[in-house]
């Protein structure tokens, strides 16, 4: 029988056979997007729209929740996540508006301005921290930075001066923001380079010719040239960010606290909380009927944040659909 | 055609930067204004300070790893201990992580290449292709903790209970290899299709004609044509795919069952492998870790020291076989960063 | 494919199956337990016992995740056996069977620079409660500075006996940090030098914190043996209905044996 299979199929069995795959793969994503609303439906039809809100701490309703593990009251899955949506809009913000302009000026350096032997090691290297994966970029954080600004940046000051309302040990926004710039900075590089190199050169050579020193040049033509492929790698990027549980987990100082700006300087020490790290965090107890609820609820919404991420991409590139260069 | 396979030149004859312009001392910096000069400091600024950033973390688990590393965890089972003495080594995650990679990619490339073969070179009906690439650029757009989520919610129905344990009490348990596995590929699919279907798009039309015109069906031409000439993406595709399996550390937490050894389940050899729990250098790294359950930080460096050797070296594979596609002359389809 | 080449696939694949999957024997009882981080330690070396004197009949897996989770766990049939670390409440699950297995004391600590001899109760409860807040207030503190408060998680049976025992069960102020662990809880006083918690005393005894007595009582085993430290709990091994067939075995070896009792007393307390 294996030789059967072995020799040539014919063209309307293979066609089938792999469209039967595709359709797999379709139907997984289908059950993915189902699986998980059913699971989030009960938060969602006991609190409404209201979960999204302010309200009550967060911390004693979870707890409520883990204490009711057998059919638990409708008071049981009251829940008012806005610390964790805050959390959650706050990093991805901040480490986003912070990685585009590095990003694009590290893509104008490695494509105009680095010579040869730069270019060279810093391809690689920068390749390099696209991959580290998010648990040692979380180790290293949770082991040298925290502490560090726990220990040396944050004043004895500051922390007496919020000392009623929150504790502050290092763990915080700053060094999450800054370890997920960091994380995400190099998948916009290859994509900003990528879009950089294939401008044509005599485009360029164009605005060189009429005067402009060559990072002028670059300004001018390439960087509004290559718009369609930075609101990409912003796209990506910020899927990227709001999805990363496990680091963020690890130096956000897990407490559903929101962060306030009016705090001046602490407000970047003050410990936080965003949707995938309290998933992580209470992932434990995910046999709690209202807990359970509660993680998938954050789980749909983080599903339905990426799904608009990337219709939102889509219609922002529509109108920049002119610019596009063909590489 | 990535720019970031090295020996790829952007700028074609024009010169690299502004003080090795050809043509002389022109758009020399000096002559700049300031605002130009200061982008200008700013953007190699920029530049060189993420290639020190990422030398630094190398250099620092490097020097870490060295500290703690001892050949001996390679090799030693890990153990219930509170103190560092006397827990062991990595042996079961280091196997973990290896299972979990096999299971992973020997689930997604025949759904990854099947998918890209598919949309390239049949694509019908029209709607359908649209549905199957705009599901799998969710699948690459979503959290992998909610991938996660997803796995506990199917195997945790009485239906796969085959797939992990029922307790004595009769809940699935839902967490073993295979269902961490699977969910893996899951996440190494997306890299892997679209390595595979860049590579197929760049095989010129020529070829598939030649192929027809010798009498060749097209399932023919895609197993005796087509495949061949794309193996290096499909390699560039496993690689990247395979890099990505061993860095995810939050499928793995939540659907491997977190113990410390492989703790295999039922009798038939092989499948009891499969049904078994354990953890993975990730899982390792994060549990030893302050954020973890236990708090071993020495051997949290060492395991990680490991895993970013892994990384490494697949970093090394994808560059030398974008290097060698290049330089066969080939068009197009070079491998691109994650 | 030549025959030879799949042939030689297959046995790769085969001997690495095989030096990967250690030896299964037949007919292994599979116990499942979690719950307490605090009783982890003693339960994992009874479990390492039992296999010890009954080999290649049974075999644990044992999670940790805190007291709560192991509750909610059992009660919905997750696991057979659930590792608690305070007493039964009011709101657990009905039909839940409680059997104590050791007692232990829960003992306040403080960075070992911060030589804290003894607090009364009353500073216990103001400071765990959150309206002292400056070391400066405390007597007998060589700290300086906020206090750093660090707690358990919600889930943690540690917590809840703390609270009833020494905090005349107020609750602990919500400023806290709270950690997912007792190793965790430990390492966060020793690495800060304003930072005072609670722990087991198995972790007390294992060095690197300072120890505060209580009422003037230092907290160490042999007064908890004696009944006059006041924040003595006890450990539970918790089933749903009664503990029948290999659980109920387990249980039963663990109340009755002398090598369970040796294993007991190392750290811990036997009841009775």
């Amino acid at each position: 029988m294996l030789e059967r299979l072995r020799r040539p199929w014919p063209d309307h069995r293979a066609e089938l056979t792999l469209g039967a795959v595709s359709l797999l793969v379709g139907a997984i994503v289908i059950a993915m997007i189902v699986f998980v609303a059913i699971r989030a439906w009960p938060t969602l039809a006991h609190n409404g729209l209201s979960w999204l809100g302010p309200g009550a701490n967060l911390e004693t309703q979870i707890a409520n929740m883990q204490a009711t593990s057998v059919n638990p009251p409708a008071s049981a899955f009251k829940l008012n996540a806005w610390p964790l949506v805050y959390g959650t809009l706050l990093t991805t913000v901040l480490a986003v508006a912070l990685a585009v302009p590095v990003s694009v000026l590290s893509s104008v350096f490695i494509v105009e301005l680095a010579p040869e032997g730069v270019r060279r090691i810093a391809i690689p290297v920068i390749r390099l921290l696209a991959s580290v994966p998010s648990v040692i970029y979380g180790l290293i954080g949770i082991l040298v930075l925290v502490p560090f600004v726990g220990n040396h940046v944050i004043t004895a000051h500051e922390k007496a001066s919020v000392q009623n309302v929150v504790e502050l040990t290092g763990a915080g926004l700053a060094v999450t923001v800054v370890i997920l710039t960091v994380m995400i900075t190099p998948i916009m590089i290859a994509l900003v380079c990528e879009a950089l190199a294939s401008v044509p050169v005599s485009w360029r050579e164009g605005a060189v010719a009429l005067g402009l020193n060559p990072l002028r040049a670059v300004r001018a033509v390439a960087l509004r040239a290559i718009r369609p492929a930075i609101v990409a790698a912003t796209v990506l990027a910020t899927a990227r960010a709001l999805g990363e549980a496990i680091m963020i987990q690890m130096v956000s100082g897990g407490r559903s606290f929101a962060p306030k700006p009016v705090d001046g300087v602490i407000f970047l020490f003050e410990p936080l909380r965003t949707l995938a790290s309290a998933i992580v965090d209470f992932h434990e107890g995910v046999s709690a009927p209202a807990l359970r609820s509660t993680l998938y609820a954050f789980g749909l919404l983080l599903l339905f944040s990426a799904l608009m991420l990337s219709v939102c991409g889509y219609l922002i590139k529509l109108p920049l659909r002119r610019y596009q260069t063909n590489g | 055609m990535s720019v970031l396979a090295s020996d790829v030149r952007p700028l074609g004859a024009s010169g690299t930067g502004p003080a090795q312009d050809g043509h002389g001392r022109r758009s020399s910096p000096w002559s700049w204004r300031w605002s130009d000069r200061f982008v200008l400091v700013v953007a190699w600024a920029t530049g060189i300070g993420l290639c020190l950033i990422a030398a630094a973390i190398v250099v620092y688990m490097g020097v870490r790893g060295v500290e703690y590393l001892r050949p001996g965890l390679l090799f030693s089972h890990p153990q219930a201990s509170t103190s560092q003495a006397g827990s062991g080594g990595f042996l079961d995650p280091l196997l973990g992580t290896l299972l979990l990679t096999v299971i992973g990619i020997t689930l997604a490339l025949p759904l990854a290449v099947g998918c890209a073969l598919w949309i390239t070179e049949y694509g019908r009906p029209g709607w359908l292709a649209r549905v199957v690439e705009s599901s799998i650029e969710i699948v690459a757009g979503t959290p992998d903790i909610v991938i996660a989520l997803f796995g506990l919610a199917v195997f945790q129905l009485s239906l796969f209970a085959p797939l992990s344990f029922t307790a004595q009490g009769g809940g699935v348990y839902g967490r073993s290899f295979i269902i961490a596995g699977a969910m893996l590929s899951l996440i190494a699919l997306p890299p892997l299709y679209a390595a595979t279907r860049d590579g197929l798009q760049a095989v010129p039309t020529h070829m598939r004609e030649a192929a027809f015109a010798l009498g060749k069906t097209k399932i023919a031409t895609i197993r005796r044509v087509l495949l061949p000439s794309v193996r290096s993406n499909v390699a560039t595709g496993v690689t990247l795919g395979v890099s990505r399996i061993i860095g995810d550390t939050a499928i793995v937490l939540l659907l491997l069952g977190e113990t410390l050894r492989i703790d295999t389940e039922g009798s038939i050899p092989g499948l009891n492998l499969l049904r078994a729990t354990g953890s993975t250098l990730t899982t390792y790294v994060y549990s030893n870790s302050p954020a973890g359950e236990g708090a071993a930080p020495q051997k949290a460096y060492a395991a990680a020291f490991v895993l970013l050797v892994f990384v490494l070296g697949l970093n090394l594979i994808v560059t030398r076989i974008g290097r060698a596609h290049a330089s066969t002359g080939l068009s197009g389809a070079g491998g691109g960063i994650v | 494919m030549s025959r030879i080449r799949r042939l030689s696939i297959a046995l790769t694949v085969a001997g690495v199956l095989g030096v990967v999957a250690p030896a299964s024997a037949a007919a292994v009882s599979v116990i499942t337990i979690s719950g307490a981080t605090a009783s982890y330690p003693l339960v994992s070396l009874l479990a390492q016992k039992y296999v010890k004197l009954y080999p290649h009949k049974f075999k644990f897996k044992i999670a940790q995740g805190g007291t709560q989770i192991g509750i909610n766990d059992v009660a919905a049939g997750r696991v057979s056996i659930a590792d608690v670390s305070r007493d039964p409440l009011a709101t657990d699950p009905a039909g839940l069977v409680f059997y104590p297995i050791a007692k232990y004391g829960i003992c306040v600590i403080t960075n070992k620079a911060n030589t804290l001899p003894n607090l009364t109760q009353a500073q216990v409860t103001s400071i765990f409660t959150g309206k002292t807040r400056s070391w400066s207030q405390v007597p007998g503190a060589s700290a300086s500075g906020t206090i750093d408060l660090i707690s358990r998680t919600s889930v943690a049976g540690v917590l809840t006996s703390f609270q009833t025992l020494l905090l005349e069960g107020k609750k602990v102020s919500g400023i806290a940090t709270e950690e997912a662990t007792e190793g965790l809880l430990k390492q966060q006083v020793e690495n800060d030098p304003n930072a005072i918690g609670f722990v087991s005393n198995y972790q007390v005894d294992l060095g690197g914190v300072n120890s505060v007595g209580f009422n003037g009582v230092a907290c160490n085993k042999a007064n908890v043996v004696s009944g006059q430290y006041a924040g003595v709990a006890r450990f539970y091994e918790v089933t749903h209905g009664k503990a029948t067939g290999v659980v109920g075995g387990f249980i039963h070896w663990i109340e009755t044996s002398a090598p369970a009792r040796k294993i007991i007393s190392t750290q811990w307390v036997p009841i009775t």
